[in-house]
């Protein structure tokens, strides 16, 4: 058992708001990793090449020393992915926990080259009543041209462990689009950085978590703007129910040189409970004149004029919930084009919310 | 473009009635870009006092660009071609010394500068267009004549000038300014366009009130409603950049009825 | 054309220098036996002479911040701590020593005093040299002294509240303070009495690698109402001086208060500054601050709401320059049901300057039926200076309102051309609009310091578009 100190946001903030880091304790972080065999590669497509030629993870952010390290000395997955053209078939990874597959280091290397198009899912669940172990590393590099869809879900149980670290470099003109949906873990922690280093290069990143019981969501998301007429856009929605917590912290850095740059933040998080917590650290970082940096961020429960009208037409509260949470919720699950992944999902939503 | 051909159009276009003493604006051979697209492709024009002309156009013709690279507006890069205004050329001055020679424009969608009341900011305009000391007690008398004249909420001069102004307030607003600054071209981009009947009235009664044989008057519009309250001296017809006819009164009537496919 | 709105002001009534002329000056430094000599020195009664020494001691242990801008070019031991200056505290103008008199003239103190305020305290280092209040208010049994005669004269008061708000362990700036603090104003509105004409403290440093220490302590009784505005300036000098003052506010049930800073230190000073409000139920507390000065400014003022119903609104604007580091914003903690908060935070850089807007708004579980809202606006007037947002929102109960709002962006051009087309220079346009920017704090203002924060900004602005 450990005590972690994970997540450090780019800049700090006073100690006594509690948000510069994520403090776990009596974490089980395996010292030997055993192996993982529960991995099922989907793809019809003959363009993609797939090998497990990765190389050594090297982060700017990362979520901390122990994590990055486990993935570069002891990954028992890893997963090269080469996209060459541009793919129209999703490409599906899937990992599933079970009894026998407790552990999870995955190093993931996506190279999409130029004008090259692919959407990947990736996808992780658990069976019941195990305690599952996952820490992994995704690593992205968007060539000129590139447009990338990636659709990362996150449904592990609430006893697992959940740590995921994210890179993305963008080339001049790529597009890189992430959805994130982080429902499972008992910790759930990401840690997100997309380096927009390319003119013209637009990211967008929609999530949307749902926290009941005690679980806690640590999502420290960090975009920097260098080239010009760059685009950032992240968008967080969230439900909290019992005594689950949520920090958020959102960094988007103007860096010099990002002429005409824009980025949009927005964060909502809906408190579903007296208990349920949410702590929110929105940056705006600018060291450029011409830019345009927004950010907006409510919290509070669900407004009780939208619960009347909706249960005037014959839904129960609890009916009524559900279906404004997925109503909040519908605008980023409309990036996923696969219906079954989908209705995956909303069955999880309906499922959580009970 | 030949100097003879040029003169040709304009003798053509304006016949004998022309006075050198007259005239007020001169566009010549005028060639614009707006973010590396060329928009005008040689416009020439020539406005004198007194008159009243109009520029009709469907949207994308220029019209808009026209009206913004008299002003010299940055934005838009001008290629070639000259503008005079009472004889001097005013084709590269900075858009507040254009301002302060006489010239003024209503903007399509006018800008929200918060903080500025709408009062402080036209008593400073003004002082920066006269170049005089503004004596307060006339200053808000005249101001008050006019913004009962526009059917104008008082109250709205202690506010933010066009910030949270409905369309039809910042419409009347441009007005207002017109009728304080009295410049002696006023250009009128879309000032009607998005505007009910009865704002429609208001504004054309604005523009009488400011009309007389000193200034005068170029309106920019895709719509011939505002001209059906207004005597109108020329109507210029803008396609692709280009003036493709110039003609009286009638020929506003003629597009309301026909639309520009003939000129096309 | 004219510019005459930019050229009007003057920096050198800010920059006047005196001669450094005083009855006592501190050796710099900061021990054990330099803190009893400073308690020697002020004839502190034996409490506050046990409070100093083990202020210092919470000093010693405590860290540096981890967080916010770098200030290790501050040694302590290159600070003087205490300054008396060579008068008494005097109640008229016509005592107080004549150069010293003069710096407050230039400042226009002694003219605001008669045109538009209720009493006036003006500190000179580390003492305040004058201090005067309207008749009709001592008879209302307001008090309005500074904090050295409250010692003195109202020991029980000071007592019960002397930094009980601000605890000498809050950080390690606090700790000094309380180990070093001299001079300050101390204002108590009894119960019911309103209080409508402002009072006004002014804090002038002078002499060199020193600091200034004073501590505020303010008491609005149940019902009462008072509006206090505090001013600050220095002249330049190469090193470092430090302000680390205090300001503690008590607003009971029901009671208003309204808190004015126009701060313009000057361009070598470390304002290292705490400020904090106990508002009770029903009671209000405005924050009003428009912070111009200071090399690096570190200045987060905190509204604890402990009331029901209790309300707080935070009106501020920064304004940073070459060199000049602003690390501000608003701390505001909900504690009760139906308590609201409103901030309204907005910062300008140019030629190199650094804003920062840094805060926390805490909704406590107890603090149903909540409201907060913060709007923050960034203005960059060129590609060389920096501006960041870093607010912490951290809500623990589901039964509120909460929302944030923040812009970062440059002068539009459109608006420019829009100006310009009205007959104004470019100039002149960016000035109005930057003048429009800070409108909404400078309205919250007496109409003399709005001039006199329009005078800041015209004089902030000069250079870049003057």
């Amino acid at each position: 058992m450990s005590n972690l100190k994970l997540n450090e946001t780019p800049v700090r903030t006073s100690k006594n708001f509690n948000i510069n880091n994520i403090k776990l304790e009596n974490v089980n972080i395996p010292k030997n990793i055993k192996e993982f065999h529960n991995t099922n590669i989907l793809t019809q497509s003959s363009k993609v090449k797939i090998d497990e030629n990765t190389s050594k993870c090297k982060l700017t952010y990362g979520l901390g020393e122990i994590l990055t390290n486990q993935v570069n000395e002891q990954a028992n997955k890893n997963l090269k992915i080469v996209i060459d053209n541009k793919i129209d078939e999703e490409i599906n990874v899937e990992f599933l926990f079970d009894n026998n597959n407790l552990e999870l280091t995955d190093n993931i290397e996506i190279i999409a080259n130029e004008n090259s198009k692919a959407t990947i899912i990736l996808k992780y669940t658990s069976n019941n009543n195990i305690e599952a172990f996952h820490n992994g590393i995704i690593r992205l590099n968007a060539k000129s041209g590139a447009d990338l869809n990636i659709i990362l879900v996150n449904l592990l149980n609430e006893k697992s462990n959940n740590f995921i670290a994210i890179q993305n470099a963008l080339e001049d003109n790529s597009k890189v689009n992430y959805t994130i949906i982080d429902f499972g873990g008992k910790n759930s922690i990401t840690n997100y950085y997309s380096n927009l280093i390319g003119n013209y290069s637009e990211n967008s990143l929609n999530t949307i978590y749902l926290g009941r019981e005690n679980q806690l969501f640590d999502l420290n998301y960090i975009g920097e703007l260098r080239g010009e007429k760059t685009k950032i856009n992240i968008e967080v929605q969230g439900a909290l129910k019992d005594n689950a917590k949520k920090h958020f912290k959102g960094t988007i850095d103007f860096k010099k040189g990002c002429k005409n740059a824009q980025g949009n933040e927005n964060e909502a998080c809906m408190l579903m409970s007296d208990t349920a917590k949410s702590l929110a650290l929105p940056m705006l970082l600018c060291s450029e004149e011409n830019v345009e940096g927004n950010h907006s961020t409510s919290t509070g429960k669900v407004g009780e004029k939208e619960l009347f009208y909706i249960m005037s037409r014959g839904f129960n509260v609890k009916e009524a919930m559900k279906l404004l949470v997925r109503a909040k919720f519908n605008k980023i699950l409309e990036n996923i084009k696969n219906e079954e992944l989908k209705n995956n999902i909303l069955y999880e939503i309906d499922n959580r919310l009970e | 473009m030949q100097d003879e051909k040029y003169q040709y159009k304009v003798n053509e276009i304006y016949g004998k009635e022309m006075t050198m003493s007259n005239k007020l604006l001169e566009i010549k051979d005028l060639y614009v870009d707006a973010e590396e697209k060329e928009i005008l492709k040689g416009i020439n024009m020539q406005i004198n006092k007194g008159e009243v002309h109009v520029i009709m156009g469907p949207n994308g013709s220029g019209k808009t660009t026209t009206a913004n690279a008299i002003l010299n507006n940055p934005i838009y890069m001008k290629r070639n071609g000259s503008i005079l205004f009472d004889g001097e050329d005013i084709t590269n001055l900075k858009t507040d010394e254009i301002a302060r020679k006489g010239i003024f424009m209503s903007f399509q969608s006018p800008e929200e500068i918060p903080g500025v009341s709408v009062t402080n900011f036209l008593k400073y305009a003004k002082n920066k267009i006269t170049g005089e000391p503004i004596k307060i007690f006339e200053f808000k008398s005249e101001l008050k004549k006019y913004m009962e004249e526009l059917n104008m909420n008082p109250k709205n001069m202690e506010r933010s000038l066009n910030v949270g102004f409905s369309g039809g307030e910042k419409k009347k607003n441009e007005i207002l300014q017109m009728l304080v600054l009295n410049p002696k071209l006023a250009i009128l981009d879309e000032t009607d366009s998005g505007l009910d009947v009865d704002a429609i009235k208001t504004v054309s009664k604005g523009i009488e009130m400011f009309k007389n044989k000193d200034n005068a008057i170029l309106i920019i519009t895709h719509n011939t409603k505002i001209l059906n309250s207004l005597k109108v001296d020329y109507v210029h017809v803008l396609i692709n950049g280009k003036i493709v006819k110039t003609g009286k009164q009638e020929l506003a009537k003629e597009i309301e009825e026909n639309g520009y496919s003939k000129f096309k | 054309m004219s510019k005459t709105q930019i050229n009007e002001i003057n920096r050198n009534i800010y920059d006047i220098k005196n001669k450094d002329e005083y009855e006592f000056k501190i050796k710099k430094g900061l021990t054990k036996e330099i803190i009893e000599e400073i308690s020697k020195q002020k004839d502190d009664p034996e409490w506050m002479k046990e409070f100093r020494l083990n202020a210092l001691e919470v000093y010693n242990k405590l860290e540096l911040p981890t967080w916010g801008p770098d200030i290790s070019e501050l040694d302590m031991n290159e600070i003087a701590t205490y300054v008396r200056p060579k008068t008494k505290l005097n109640n008229s103008w016509e005592d107080v020593p004549e150069d010293i008199k003069q710096t407050f003239d230039k400042l226009g103190i002694p003219e605001a005093e008669k045109k538009s305020l209720a009493g006036v305290g003006a500190q000179y280092d580390s003492e305040v040299v004058y201090h005067s209040m309207k008749e009709d208010l001592i008879k209302q049994g307001v008090i309005y002294t500074d904090m050295e005669t409250a010692v003195r004269e109202y020991p029980e008061l000071v007592k019960q509240y002397f930094m009980k708000c601000v605890p000498v362990y809050d950080h390690k700036f606090v700790a000094l303070h309380g180990a070093v603090w001299s001079g300050g104003s101390f204002v108590y509105v009894p119960k019911g009495v309103k209080v409508e004409v402002p009072l006004q403290s002014y804090f002038r440093l002078n002499s060199p690698e020193s600091g200034q220490f004073e501590h505020t302590l303010i008491i609005v009784e149940e019902g009462a109402s008072l509006h206090f505005i505090e001013g600050c300036s220095a002249p330049k000098y190469n090193k470092v001086n430090l302000h680390a003052g205090c300001v503690e506010l008590y607003v009971k049930d029901n009671a208003y208060l309204r808190y004015s800073t126009i701060e313009n230190w000057s361009k070598n000073m470390l304002n290292l500054n705490t400020k904090k409000a106990i508002v009770g139920k029903n009671a209000k507390m405005d924050w009003v601050t428009g912070s111009f000065g200071s090399k690096i400014s570190m200045l987060y003022p905190m509204s604890i709401l402990n009331g029901e119903g209790a309300k707080t609104e935070y009106t501020g604007i920064s304004f940073a320059g070459k060199g000049q580091n602003l690390d501000n914003g608003f701390k505001v903690i909900h504690n009760n049901k139906n308590t609201s908060s409103v901030v309204n935070a907005k910062s300008i850089s140019k030629n190199g300057g650094k804003c920062t807007y840094r805060s926390l708004v805490r909704i406590n579980e107890t603090a149903t039926n909540s409201k907060s809202s913060v709007s923050c606006e960034s203005l960059m007037l060129d590609d060389i200076s920096i501006s960041d947002t870093i607010p912490v929102n951290d809500i623990r109960t589901d039964e509120v309102e909460f929302s944030h709002e923040a812009k970062i962006g440059k002068i539009s051009d459109k608006a420019i051309f829009y100006l310009m087309s009205r007959g104004l220079s470019e100039e002149d346009a960016k000035a109005m609009i930057v003048r429009g920017f800070a409108y909404p704090i400078s309205k919250e203002l007496p109409v003399e310091y709005a001039v006199e924060m329009n005078n800041l900004i015209n004089l902030e602005l000069e250079g870049v578009i003057g």
